[in-house]
């Protein structure tokens, strides 16, 4: 017997709407769409209506877990277009909160992969350790979300010498419940039983529709842009890139736990080596940008983050664009949910990290 | 600073470079639309080259051919978005579901990229809100 199961656009297991129609024979889904622009709020075109740093602000807002993600996109994007060198220690600023952003961003969804697979009790124990992450970001930020560490020219807030021995601190703790979640999840049953061999996404078909970050990663296409394009002085950090290859939703679990252990090395790295000096540029006044374009990439959580600004030397953006990690992986789902079980469809959407307030801007 | 270099081309070439970056393993960044002072679409195409982007750029068009066949869905939501958002066409790309815009914004209604602000505030977006219907009724 043949149905059509829609799901969404509101849906226990979706952080935020879509609408998927799956097209099954029995219990199998044969065929899948997703629908998307439920979020939509017209960023871009109020970013036309706004100042450099009134859009700055805003895109920060586009997303609450890659908030800093978007204001350093757009930071990279503006400085590049009026030739601007950031300071090295902004720089480095900036890599420690977006590290930590990832960390806790991964943390996140590792909790929601873990309560749909049914596993409850480390899915609590997960957000419980991504407190300490937040309670980080507080410190260094003021802000749980949206932290507001950038500006145009460099970092908007400096890291003192106690809040660095703090945090250093707190990183051998969050490491070491890292690494015990790492040993839980790659030998759970449960875990094994509800995510191997679900909603596959071959190295070909990654490659074919152009998946990015860890979803392309866990089906062993080793893209990041931290390495492929570095910015933000990342070429200084000595990290590797965490691929598998089962290309299924256990290899998106296990990718994001290993790529923590990375981000703690560069958070570790850029504390240590952190350089004295000025956190931006000083520039008090509304930047000056001149007429001109540029596109930039940034590795954000969920994978690459394009953000291309146009500027006709006005005090708008005479246009942003922007083109997140979801909207490259969101066309994947169709092809992962083929040949797949009703009730596996939550966990396979939920597998690629979407974020689709980021997606629908 | 990551490398960013621009390349004009015409309408013509948008398929060539699409299959000549498509066999070289290029993935295509995003496709990216504006309004030049003209008043015509500004279209590029940006391709992540080694560690830069290479941004091929058409001027002046309002009609292009779709590389979604090149592509695949990496080309064809970029090209559904921008031809929600603004007055341009993409040859080939099946327009008969939206993408971003609500029901009531496509088919020439939206493209808020382009229409003023002040007059897309006074242009009917659809039925209103219950509640906001119930308070007219009760003032």
């Amino acid at each position: 017997m043949s149905y059509i199961v829609p799901i969404g656009p509101y849906h226990p297991a979706l952080e935020e709407p879509v609408h998927a129609r799956l097209y099954t024979d029995g219990e199998e889904i044969s065929r899948a769409e997703v629908f998307i622009g439920y979020n939509h709020r017209g960023i871009e075109k109020l970013a036309q209506q706004k100042n450099h740093i009134q859009t700055l602000v805003m895109v920060e807002r586009v997303c609450g877990i890659c908030s800093h993600s978007h204001a350093l996109a757009y930071a990279m994007a503006c400085e590049s277009i009026a030739q601007m060198e950031v300071p090295k220690r902004g720089q480095y600023i900036r890599v420690i909160t977006a590290e930590l952003e990832r960390l806790h961003s991964h943390y996140l969804w590792l909790g929601i992969a873990l309560h749909i697979i049914g596993h409850d009790s480390l899915f609590m124990h997960t957000w419980d350790e991504r407190e300490t992450i937040m309670d980080i970001l507080e410190e260094v930020s003021g802000n749980r979300v949206n932290y507001g560490m950038v500006t145009i020219g460099g970092s908007r807030r400096d890291i003192s010498d106690e809040t660095k021995t703090h945090i250093l601190e707190m990183l051998d703790f969050i490491e070491k419940s890292n690494l015990r979640l790492r040993d839980i999840l790659l030998a759970d049953k449960t875990v094994a039983l509800r995510t191997q061999g679900v909603g596959v996404l071959t190295t070909a078909d990654s490659k074919r529709i152009g998946a990015v970050g860890p979803h392309a990663r866990a089906s062993n296409v080793p893209v990041d842009v931290r390495k492929d394009a570095p910015y933000s002085s990342y070429d200084d950090f000595d990290f590797n890139i965490a691929v598998w290859d089962s290309c299924d939703v256990f290899a998106r679990v296990v990718v994001r736990v290993l790529e923590n252990i990375e981000s703690i090395k560069i958070i570790r790295q850029a504390l240590e080596m952190l350089p004295a000096g000025p956190v931006n540029l000083g520039l008090n006044k509304l930047p000056k940008i001149p007429a001109g374009e540029y596109m930039v990439r940034h590795e954000a959580p969920r994978g690459q983050l394009c953000y291309k600004v146009v500027s006709d030397g006005g005090q708008n953006p005479k246009r942003v664009s922007i083109h997140v990690p979801t909207f490259k992986n969101a066309p994947t789902v169709p092809t992962m949910l083929k040949g797949n079980s009703v009730a596996d469809a939550g966990l396979i959407i939920a597998s690629i990290d979407p974020c689709f307030s980021c997606m629908d801007r | 600073m990551q490398e960013y270099k621009k390349i004009s081309i015409t309408k013509d070439e948008v398929v060539p470079v699409a299959r000549r970056m498509r066999e070289a393993g290029v993935p295509l960044a995003m496709i990216h639309g504006f309004i030049n002072d003209a008043g015509k679409p500004n279209i590029s195409y940006e391709y992540e080259v080694g560690s830069g982007i290479e941004s091929y750029t058409v001027d002046g068009e309002d009609v292009l051919p779709s590389i979604a066949g090149i592509y695949d869905l990496a080309a064809e939501w970029p090209e559904r978005e921008i031809m929600e958002l603004m007055e341009i066409t993409f040859e080939g790309v099946d327009t008969s579901q939206r993408l971003f815009m609500p029901e009531t914004m496509i088919e020439g209604q939206g493209h808020i990229i382009v229409t003023p602000m002040d007059e897309l505030i006074k242009k009917n977006l659809g039925p209103k809100e219950p509640a906001e219907e119930q308070g007219k009724e009760a003032e």
